[in-house]
Formats: structure tokens, sequence, C-alpha cells
């Protein structure tokens, strides 16, 4: 119950940074945990197999947190350079809470996937469906993270180049460590796996060739 | 250790180099920090970039991680010491205020900024290593990082530069020589001068630097080729850059 008013207040907090300074870390993480898996599992879900739904419950998680860990390094050097150290801790908890924010619409958009399931057992619209609650996600985050900036930004106008470092840095990664944790969802035609065969290509070579293979034909 | 990367911080956070200080011609920077910091710093990228000759699954060798380790610092070091006479020579030509060591640190300064964020880039590398195995990625990736984190100190150096050759601000009187006229001229023609200055730097240090590398290569280890420190002498950065852009896309 505490996860849920934890929840709740992260959601409506005016300055979310500031509310997770004050919640014990073990609880945010615990918080990101859940509500990631609990997408997860849904998102896997499309062919119902047990195995299919609680590896996609991990990975996302998994996800949310490890491309942030890569990142916050050269976040905290470039934070460094322009300046704006003081101001580094308030960064990375309005950056937790983002990530937060993330796995609590995912979370809040599962039922919704569940219905899409029902509604068609086609594996193409399956992801397309994810990839739309995904890109509603990462929006809803995205205003999050301006929140958490808007302050910052108007004392020291600096700090929106280092949001656009954070936002550039970041989903480079996260395209490529999305296209590693693959399959999310479980192509019907394939066993269930943690990982795809193929684990070791890289998500911009893929489409680069194919890029390059569609306008040289 | 802790005082080193106390003074890489204090570096970062730009407490070494005050604009009134610059404009001083003062440089309080430990030179002997500055060189260890980028030595440890530099290694640290080469660990991670180094991983991929270590782990590729077509003839693995841990040398290639070594190798990298140490000549990712060399690199940078050893392009300072062949182009610092002529960026020493052309500052002074300009009327730099700072002196021959001043001069040297303020180099080293830029490098070591270069190489933090040169090494906060590794965990990125490192992700990238072991989740793929395109050879000319990595090779596009690592150009782009040291890309990106060269801007950064070349910025670092301009502001600074910008610095010393500001005009000086009136205090006492003081007899007019040479050094003086210098520092009176206006504004705009002593900002110019430590624009045609760095400009310059930027010219000899940047086609010195990309040399540099191609001479000692290879840093991330073609996996179709067998470990060597050094490859023959052939060809040259830009050739080989725009070779593995094109390998990348076919």
């Amino acid at each position: 119950m505490k996860l849920v008013a934890c929840a709740d207040a992260l959601l409506k907090a005016d300055a979310p940074e500031r509310l997770v300074a004050e919640v014990p870390g073990r609880r945010l993480v615990l918080m990101l945990i859940v509500a990631g898996f609990f997408y997860g599992a849904v998102m896997g879900s499309s062919t119902l197999r047990p195995l299919q739904v609680l590896y996609s419950g991990l990975k996302v998680p998994i996800l949310l947190s490890a491309s942030s860990l890569v990142c916050l390094p050269n976040f905290f050097v470039v934070n460094t350079i322009l300046g704006l150290r003081e101001d580094f801790p308030t960064v990375v908890r309005g950056l937790v809470s983002t990530q937060l924010t993330m796995a609590l619409v995912l979370a809040s958009l599962s039922p919704l996937t569940a219905v899409a399931y029902l509604s068609s057992g086609d594996y193409h619209f399956a992801v397309v469906f994810n990839g739309l609650m995904f890109f509603v996600a990462s929006v809803v985050s995205h205003v999050q993270l301006g929140r958490v900036y808007a302050p910052l930004i108007r004392e020291r106008p600096r700090h929106r180049v280092c949001k656009v470092v954070w936002l550039t840095l970041y989903i480079f990664v996260t395209i490529q460590l999305a296209w590693m944790l693959r399959p999310f969802i479980g192509a019907p035609s394939l066993p269930p796996s943690f990982f795809r065969e193929g684990i070791w290509d890289n998500a911009y070579v893929v489409v680069f060739r194919d890029l390059w293979t569609l306008l040289t034909k | 250790m802790r005082q080193l990367l106390l003074d890489i911080d204090r570096l970062l956070r730009g407490r070494y180099t005050k604009p009134e200080d610059l404009r001083a011609g003062k440089l309080s920077l430990p030179a002997r920090a500055l060189i260890f910091g980028s030595l440890i710093l530099g290694s640290s990228y080469g660990l991670f970039m180094g991983i991929y000759g270590a782990t590729r699954p077509d003839d693995p060798t841990v040398m290639q991680l070594f190798a990298t380790t140490a000549k990712v610092p060399l690199l940078f070091l050893l392009t300072l010491v062949v182009t610092f006479p002529s960026l020493y020579v052309l500052s002074a030509l300009a009327g730099s205020r700072l002196k021959f060591q001043e001069t040297l640190r303020l180099l080293l300064a830029a490098i070591a900024i270069n190489l933090a964020l040169l090494a906060s880039l590794g965990p990125v590398v490192g992700f990238f290593t072991l989740s793929t195995q395109s050879y000319p990625f990595m090779i596009v990736l690592n150009v782009l990082f040291f890309g990106v984190s060269g801007i950064v100190g070349l910025a670092f150096l301009r502001r600074a530069l910008r610095h010393v050759f500001a005009p000086k601000l009136p205090t006492a009187i003081e007899p007019v020589d040479a050094a003086t006229q210098l520092a009176n001229l206006p504004s705009h023609r002593r900002s110019d001068m430590g624009l045609s200055v760095f400009r310059g730097w930027l010219v000899v240090y940047g086609v010195v630097g990309a040399q540099m590398g191609w001479v000692l290569r290879p840093f991330v280890g073609s996996p179709d080729l067998p470990f060597t420190l050094f490859r023959e002498r052939e060809s040259n950065f830009l050739e080989g850059f725009f070779n593995a852009l094109l390998r990348l896309f076919s």
C-alpha cells in the first residue's frame, strides 16, 4: 500500500526530485521493478507462454535502469565541465523520478495492451502496439524531465545543454540495449527465450544496412 | 590518488583557470598532476576500447587490451610533445601573456579535460563493445567519441585563450613598452589574435593528432588481422575513417 501511495505522490508532485529525496532508495527501486515487471509480463503474454511472460517481465526493469547507469559517468563529467556540479544531486533525483514515471505509465498502460492482445492475435500488430505504448510512456516521462529541469534552466540556462546531452546519449544507448534484450513480445513461431539469436548484432548497423539496401536497390 | 582526483575535479570545475588568473598570465595548475591524470584517464578509456580485441570471436587477444590501454594516453601526450614547440612559438608571436611553462600547463589542462570526457564515455564504449561484433561500427563510434571530447577540450582552450588575450584592465601608470602597447590594443584586435592563435593551434594539433592516431593504430583491433603493436605505414587517417564508414553501410 505504501508503494501505491508513493507512486501517487510521485505522479502528482510539482517537484518530483524533492519527493525522490524523501523516499527511501529501496522503495524507489522496488517501485521500478514492480511497475516495470508488471508491464513486461503483460507485454510478453501475447502467446500465453509463462516463460516468455517471466522473461519479458524481467527485461523491462533492466532496460529502464541499465541504460541510465551506463550514461551516468559521462553525464556527471558534462555537468562538472559546465559548472553545474552543485545541481547534480538534484538532477540525478530528477532522472530517477523520470525513470519511475516511465515505469508507472507503462504499468498503467498494461490493461490496454492486454485488451489489444485479446482483440488481435497478430504478432506485427502486437509489436506496433507496444511500440506505441513505449512512445506514450517516453513522452510522459519527457514531460516529467522537463518539469524537473524547468527551474534549473531558469536559474542556469546551461542546464539546457545538459538535458540535450543526456537525452542524446540515453536514447543512443537505450536503442542498442533494447535491441540486445529482444524478444520482448516473443514471435509465435519461435520458442520462448531470454535472448534472441544474433544478440551481438548492432541495431544501428542493421538499420543502416537496411536503409542502404533500400536506397541502392 | 585522492589528491589527483581532486585536482582533476578542480580543473573540470574551472577552479584552476579563473579569468582573472588567465588575464594576469598566471596558471597555478600542477603539471605533474595533469600528466598523471591524463595517463590514468586515457588508460581507462583505452581499457574499454581494447575490450573489442580481447573478446572478438576469432583470435581474441589480451595483448590488444594492454596495447590500447597504453596507446590512448600516449596518443595525446605524444601529439603534445610533437606540436608544443610550434604552438608555443605561434602564441608567443601573437603576444600571449603566458610563459613557456604556463602555455604547456594550459595545453595539458585541455588534454586532461578532453581525456576526462573521453573516460566518462568509456562505459558506453564498453557496453557497445560487448553488444556488437561490427568492427566498422566500433571504429565510427570511437572516432565520434574522440571527436566530441576533442570539441569540448577545444572549447575550454578557446575560452582560456580569450582571457589570455583579453585587454588588460587599467591599473597604475606603467612605462609604455612593446608588451604594454600590445596589451592596450583595442579589445577586438586582441580577441582577434586569441582567435587566430586558437585556429592555428587547432590546425596544427588536429592534423598531427589525427595522423598520430593513424601511426599508433590498431586501437580497436581488426577481426581479420592478427594482433600487431603497430600496423604498416600506409594511407592516412581520413582515408581509413571513410573506408570504415563505407564498410558500415555495405
